[in-house]
């Protein structure tokens, strides 16, 4: 009875989606630097198809944008396109792992920022205080 | 904002809730629905307090997934901190609601009882 | 509890390149060491990396697990040292020609900014992981 609160809102639920795949980002860069000397290595990255799959879900007008994405999860995938600069192997550049993790972490600070004030708004709504 | 009318949507079931139904004649006692104990006649037999029941329940809900969620992320099982917190608020949202309703339930019975007196 | 993502593998890679880096402080000191304890002139050592699967939580099952990285091996160089005319030196054999050890400086200096500039990209990954942990916390305060 209580649920529908939050699930009538999809942009809310959709950055509470996005925030599993902005975390999973942070691992896979972590182990991309980690690993920039390790010959053989391939860097990894979360699943373009994640967002594509989102983004037909809420095409779609689904009224549970929670329920009805409860199965599509981020995943990691090897990056097998990225031409390799070394001659082990190894396809990492560490400039663009810093870079992304630049990038990542204002995309995860705006997503914690929405889903923050989707809350912040509906308490205020129930209690009439902040 | 759409979670600002979704809240508007409540009070309706609520508001129906709190009609007052007649009993034998128009002068006699007004019954509310669910407040007094089995045998009442009124038009939503046990309608406010069977939706007392299911938020109290959907509250409980809640609260257990939050649990679960935190439990994985103090055992190690899951590093998903921002799912936990997430779930965390929103329990703890929902309790709130709980008890403005209970507030407000008990402001309006005691305020009836102000009129009756 | 996993509560900064990453944090494994981001220390493993910490104390792999800090390893590197006792190496080629080693190499570098022992530049001129023409007899070690064996009697021969000092060999240079080479470190190499290898990864290591760790699992990861939280993820579909098909998702690929983490690596993190690990020093597989601290190898000798095999690489003959230079030979030097020195027949005043203690070391030198009965031509005259002492062994330097196969220490280049040069390669030395390079692998030391490589594994320093390494080392600190894994220490801003981790101070990333520790504000994105402490920002989730304040979700709705």
């Amino acid at each position: 009875m209580v649920d529908p609160i939050f699930q009538s809102d999809n942009t809310y639920q959709l950055a509470r989606k996005m925030l599993d795949a902005s975390v999973l980002r942070q691992n896979a860069i972590a182990s991309n630097i980690a690993n920039a000397e390790t010959p053989g290595y391939r860097r990894v990255e979360v699943n373009t198809d994640f967002a594509t799959q989102l983004r037909a879900k809420l095409e779609s007008g689904t009224k549970d944008f929670a329920a009805d994405t409860a199965d599509i999860k981020p995943s990691l995938v090897e990056d097998r396109h990225s031409r390799s600069v070394r001659p082990d192997g190894n396809n990492v550049e560490i400039e663009r792992e810093m870079l992304d993790m630049n990038k990542n972490t204002v995309e995860y600070d705006y997503l914690t920022e929405v889903v923050s004030r989707n809350l912040k708004q509906l308490k205020l709504a129930i209690t009439g205080r902040a | 904002m759409a979670l600002i009318s979704s809240i508007g949507a409540y009070q309706n079931p609520l508001l129906s809730g709190l009609q007052p139904t007649r009993t034998d004649s128009p002068t006699g006692p007004v019954k509310l629905p669910g407040i007094s104990t089995g045998g009442t006649t009124g038009a939503q037999p046990g309608g406010f307090g069977k939706m007392v029941e299911n938020l109290i329940s959907s509250v409980d809900s809640k609260q257990n997934e939050a649990a679960s969620l935190t439990k994985d992320v103090l055992l190690g099982k899951n590093d998903q901190l921002h799912q936990s917190m997430i779930a965390m608020q929103e329990a703890g949202t929902a309790f709130q609601l709980m008890v403005e309703v209970r507030n407000k339930v008990v402001e309006s019975y005691q305020e009836l009882m102000r009129m009756q007196a | 509890m996993n509560l900064i993502s990453g944090i494994d593998v981001t220390a493993s890679a910490l104390n792999a390149q800090k390893t590197r880096l006792d190496i080629v402080a080693q190499n570098i000191a022992n530049a001129q060491t023409t007899r070690g304890p064996d009697g021969l002139p000092y060999q240079r050592k080479i470190v190499s990396f290898e990864t290591e699967l760790i699992r990861q939580t939280g993820t579909s099952a098909d998702s690929k697990p983490t690596q993190s990285v690990r020093v597989s091996s601290i190898q000798a160089d095999p690489t003959p040292g230079t030979r030097v005319y020195d027949p005043q030196h203690p070391d030198a054999s009965k031509d005259g020609y002492v062994t330097m050890p196969n220490v280049n400086m040069a390669y030395e200096m390079v692998d030391l900014m490589t594994a320093s500039r390494a080392y600190e990209a894994n220490l801003s990954v981790v101070k990333n992981a520790r504000q994105m942990a402490l920002k989730a916390l304040d979700i709705g305060k």
